[in-house]
């Protein structure tokens, strides 16, 4: 570990007197310690150890607050439980905030008294992030997409060429010389985003969604200069550098004039860039922002697209991403979807808002170090998978595709992960040329 | 008036002042500013948070953990009747008959719950580990503020411990945890507007 400097700690606490509102004060004043939110949390559960109860992980940095910036804690350290800002907090504020917590804030809603613990976590991480001490693979994937523009560091050539190779594929596919999938085409309705893993290891989700732009006749365009939905560095909480990500995305649209801008299948990116996004940049967005879930809920209602059920006979089972449904609102359009658009649809136990993280989120998947712990703490979603006796499970989301995809190898589920996009190309009904 | 009476008004108006400054700060740094599209609810969610968000039956804290939320209920509840008995007794009013035996039979039960609760905290190790001397002395003299209040009701011998009990209390109320009293609903109310804002809450 680098040297804690004054300077360093000095930059870290700086952090905790960064008052925008009341919210950072009430949530830092809150917790009770009841340890009633220990059951909530995937760690916990796997787990169960002091280290891993959310409690813990807010009290690591109000106790940092309270040193610092209450009466008591300056008066009476001992009493409150305050703590100094050296290098062993550092240490377990590393493990405890980046090592012990996926961000999915499934503890927050389920607290006795309401405290935000996710958001007093992310300010744990803003701390780290101000005083240097981010995990270097997560940073490392933050420096990939401030570098190259994407977080795979995929070069525009490279990119191109899938695409291209992905336009033959829908011709085939739906077959149709004519269709498309429009690179750079200005004044365009919609500006769609990806996450680059989509053309790095999934460029069958992106032909699906192109799939399903086509049957909906969509005027829509990927820009080859800046398609990247996800955001690193909303997970790190360096929220200068996800300022420079989140401004990309939205000089893109302004520079692509499309009128609408649509989401991938990302909970962290969605997150992001709808909800974090302007309030990193300070400013409204003066275009509309959608995810690509919302949209495809949309087509079917209003009929631009037909799906047929028969086509996807096996049982389906859907993942709620966290930062999609519980932090975004968004959990009844993908059900409406599996509705129409397979036979078989079960539920998880729980699921919807107060669905269990699969493991993959707060850049757990990012950070190699972590491994055993974010398999371990995937024991909970395998089971849920299993339970539901699911051939398929969807996802909107290609961080927790990547997760489940190495839950099912690691679990022996047998089963078939799948986006919302992938299910609706399958069960989508073409209509006739002739027609 | 008896000293022990001046040190009560005294260390309540002390406690008041101290949660005032809590509350002042609270306005004065204001409500969130979120330059994101609102698509929620903000008045249905602001309700729930302080109404159905609570319900045992949404919060796994509650249903997961029902003795400890029993006794959590009750202890809360005894501290307010407790809280609304010290201005009658302060004001010389008095109990008699069958409610002074209901007071002191609830008093004494939500008392004996947070007995429970700080000898759950003391020995289980997960709990024990995550507190600090502020939980255990919190709990205590809210119990004893409770105890003290049962019995005080039963026997005004008792008033004058009561008194610098009470006014213990209260000095130390705003030093520790129990400043939860006001940061509680701050945090209900940020939940709330976080939640409606996406429109995640209330759930449909």
């Amino acid at each position: 570990m680098e040297t804690l400097t004054k300077e360093k700690i000095e930059k870290g606490l700086a952090v905790l007197n960064d008052h925008h509102d009341s919210k950072l004060l009430t949530h830092l004043n809150s917790c009770v310690r009841c340890g009633l939110c220990a059951k909530t949390c995937i760690y916990y559960l796997t787990d169960p150890q002091e280290k891993n109860i959310p409690a813990k992980k807010v009290d690591i940095v109000s106790s940092i607050y309270k040193k610092y910036n209450t009466f008591t804690g300056k008066v009476a350290p001992g009493l409150v439980g305050a703590r100094t800002l050296d290098e062993d907090t550092v240490v377990e504020m590393v493990d405890l905030l980046f090592g012990t917590c996926t961000v999915c804030g499934r503890c927050v809603s389920h607290c006795s008294v309401g405290v935000d613990i996710s958001y007093v976590i992310k300010k744990g991480r803003e701390m780290l992030a101000q005083m240097g001490y981010i995990p270097e693979t997560l940073q490392s994937t933050v420096n990939a997409a401030l570098v190259s523009g994407n977080n795979m560091s995929i070069s525009n050539e490279d990119f191109v060429e899938t695409l291209e190779w992905l336009n033959e594929d829908l011709q085939f596919e739906v077959d149709d010389n004519t269709a498309t999938i429009p690179l750079n085409e200005k004044g365009k309705d919609l500006l769609y985003t990806l996450n680059p893993r989509e053309p790095k290891f999934f460029p069958l989700s992106i032909s699906a969604m192109a799939k399903v732009f086509y049957a909906a006749k969509e005027s829509w365009t990927i820009s080859t200069k800046m398609y990247d939905i996800t955001n690193y560095a909303y997970y790190t909480n360096h929220n200068e550098e996800a300022k420079i990500i989140a401004q990309r995305l939205y000089d893109e649209m302004e520079n692509m004039q499309a009128k609408k801008c649509i989401l991938a299948e990302c909970g962290h990116g969605s997150r992001a860039f709808r909800w974090e996004g302007p309030n990193y940049l300070q400013k409204e967005y003066h275009f509309d922002v959608m995810t690509s879930v919302e949209l495809m809920a949309q087509y079917i209602r209003e009929g631009r697209i037909k799906v047929d059920p028969e086509k996807v006979p096996q049982i389906v089972t859907l993942h709620d991403p966290c930062n999609l449904a519980r932090t975004g609102g968004i959990w009844k359009e993908q059900r409406y979807i599996l509705s129409k658009a397979v036979k078989n649809f079960v539920e998880m136990t729980p699921h919807g808002i107060d669905n269990y993280c699969c493991g993959g989120g707060g850049g757990q998947l990012a950070m190699s170090e972590y491994n055993d712990r974010r398999l371990k703490i995937a024991d909970i979603k395998a089971e849920q998978i299993r339970k539901t006796g699911a051939v398929i499970v969807a996802t909107p989301c290609h961080n927790c595709v990547d997760q489940l995809t190495q839950i099912n190898i690691t679990f022996k589920l047998n089963v078939q992960i799948k986006t919302i996009a992938e299910i609706v190309a399958d069960a989508i009904v073409l209509e006739s040329k002739s027609e | 008036m008896e000293w022990y009476y001046w040190l009560v008004f005294g260390s309540l108006t002390i406690c008041l002042i101290s949660l005032l400054v809590h509350f002042v700060r609270l306005v004065k740094l204001g409500k969130p500013k979120d330059y994101s599209k609102q698509t929620g609810n903000m008045n249905a969610a602001m309700k729930y948070a302080f109404t159905g968000s609570m319900s045992p039956t949404k919060k796994e804290s509650a249903f997961l953990y029902l003795p400890t939320y029993t006794a959590g209920i009750l202890y809360h509840l005894g501290t307010f009747l407790a809280i609304f008995l010290f201005f009658l007794i302060s004001f010389h009013m008095q109990i008699h008959g069958w409610l002074q035996w209901v007071i002191v039979g609830f008093l004494l039960v939500s008392g004996l719950s947070g007995l429970g609760i700080f000898i759950k905290r003391l020995a289980k190790s997960e709990l024990r580990g995550l507190s600090n001397p502020d939980d255990y002395i919190s709990n205590i003299l809210v119990t004893l503020f409770q105890i003290f209040t049962a019995l005080v009701i039963f026997n005004p011998v008792f008033l004058p411990g009561y008194l610098i009990e009470t006014s213990i209390l209260l000095l130390y109320l705003p030093l520790g945890k129990l400043k939860h009293t006001i940061y509680f609903f701050a945090a209900r109310y940020h939940l709330g507007y976080f939640f409606g804002w996406r429109g995640v809450w209330p759930p449909q």
